[in-house]
């Protein structure tokens, strides 16, 4: 749970949280006639939904085919409207899949096996589901792995325990896969490892 | 800890989204998914042959999960790639890999491909093999959160 409130800081700025509001950016786009404009303008040429809501000011390289194309008129809604989605109310924290508790395993060993992961992380609780995804180039494991436990209090215990723990010789990172809502920006006071309520040391003299 | 979120594998925006899908008889069949900055991960599928209903999920995912995609995103290289050569959309299909990452951001299109083979002969097999993986990687990633 720890984990879940140090979320990183990303540069999105406050008022862009609008940007996330997919009706609202459905609707400015859609009727835009500049939408179908085939200018390489970030925020024009891409969905609503989608890289517009970064609306970062830091200007970026871009390349690629997409930028000269002419928008098409159905992108804009693919990716907006009612999406289904699991029931939560949007505040941070873990969230639960339909049927348990999802981690994520990185730093996975590129030779481990599903033996090794069962091994790892099977004293914490019974394992429901074992993804050890294999990088299909290189028939090496991927570096991650995604297990689901039935309760919370195992996969909270699996995290605890093995978060920045050693798998095959290698370091691991265990966390939450899944959140109740999106990563709140970071106040950079809080990069402060006191917290951004501290006070200064009292001056001694 | 702040220090070593900056770079390729680390701070500031990430974004992927990636669509794939064709009109044909059946309408506009597709599949696409979007993984946005501030963990939400969408998903649609609209396969007009099963039975006209489109699948759309969401699910917000935590900022470790963004971190190891954004991690496999700039481990395949793909940032540095171009579809300049790659073959364009055409009637059977297309696919659509944008990206966003620090201050890079990449718009691809290109036809869909079958397999390796089309990789191979085509004229970026290199670069078109990257993409092909990373499409891979990401459908996997993404079917397998949001199995559910």
């Amino acid at each position: 749970m720890a984990n879940t409130a140090d979320v990183d800081a990303l540069d999105f700025e406050p008022d862009d949280d609008d940007l996330m509001d997919e009706d609202a950016a459905v609707d400015v786009d859609a009727s835009s006639p500049s939408a179908a404009a085939p200018i390489p303008k970030l925020k024009s040429a891409i969905t609503a939904g989608s890289a517009a809501a970064l609306a970062s000011s830091v200007p970026k390289k871009i390349k690629g085919r997409g930028f000269r194309e002419e928008t098409d008129a159905g992108r804009s809604n693919r990716l907006s409207g009612r999406f289904d989605s699991l029931d939560s109310d949007g505040g941070p924290g873990p969230e639960r899949s339909i049927e348990g508790w999802i981690i994520l395993v990185t730093g996975v060993h590129e030779e481990a096996q599903e033996d090794d992961l069962q091994n790892a992380f099977g004293e914490f609780g019974e394992i429901k589901n074992l993804h050890l995804n294999l990088d299909r180039r290189t028939g090496f494991v991927k570096g991650y792995a995604l297990i689901e436990y039935e309760n919370f209090e195992e996969a909270e215990k699996a995290i605890t325990s093995m978060d920045g723990g050693e798998l095959l010789t290698q370091a691991v990172n265990v966390d939450w896969a899944f959140s109740r809502g999106p990563f709140k920006r970071k106040n950079n006071r809080r990069r402060s490892p006191r917290g951004h309520r501290s006070r200064s040391p009292q001056r001694r003299f | 800890m702040a220090e070593e979120e900056n770079g390729a594998a680390g701070g500031g925006e990430f974004y992927l989204r990636y669509y794939v899908g064709h009109k044909g008889k059946f309408g506009h069949e597709f599949l696409e998914f979007e993984f946005r900055p501030d963990g939400k991960l969408r998903y649609a599928n609209n396969s007009n042959y099963k039975n006209d209903t489109m699948i759309r999920k969401e699910v917000f995912l935590t900022p470790s999960v963004l971190k190891e995609c954004r991690r496999i995103v700039s481990d395949s290289e793909i940032m540095k790639e171009d579809d300049n050569n790659w073959p364009e959309p055409d009637r059977v299909g297309r696919q659509e890999l944008e990206i966003v990452m620090g201050n890079e951001h990449i718009s691809f299109t290109t036809s869909k491909i079958g397999s390796l083979m089309d990789v191979q002969t085509s004229k970026d097999p290199e670069g078109l093999r990257i993409f092909y993986y990373l499409v891979q990687f990401a459908l996997l990633a993404s079917s397998v959160e949001l199995a559910w």
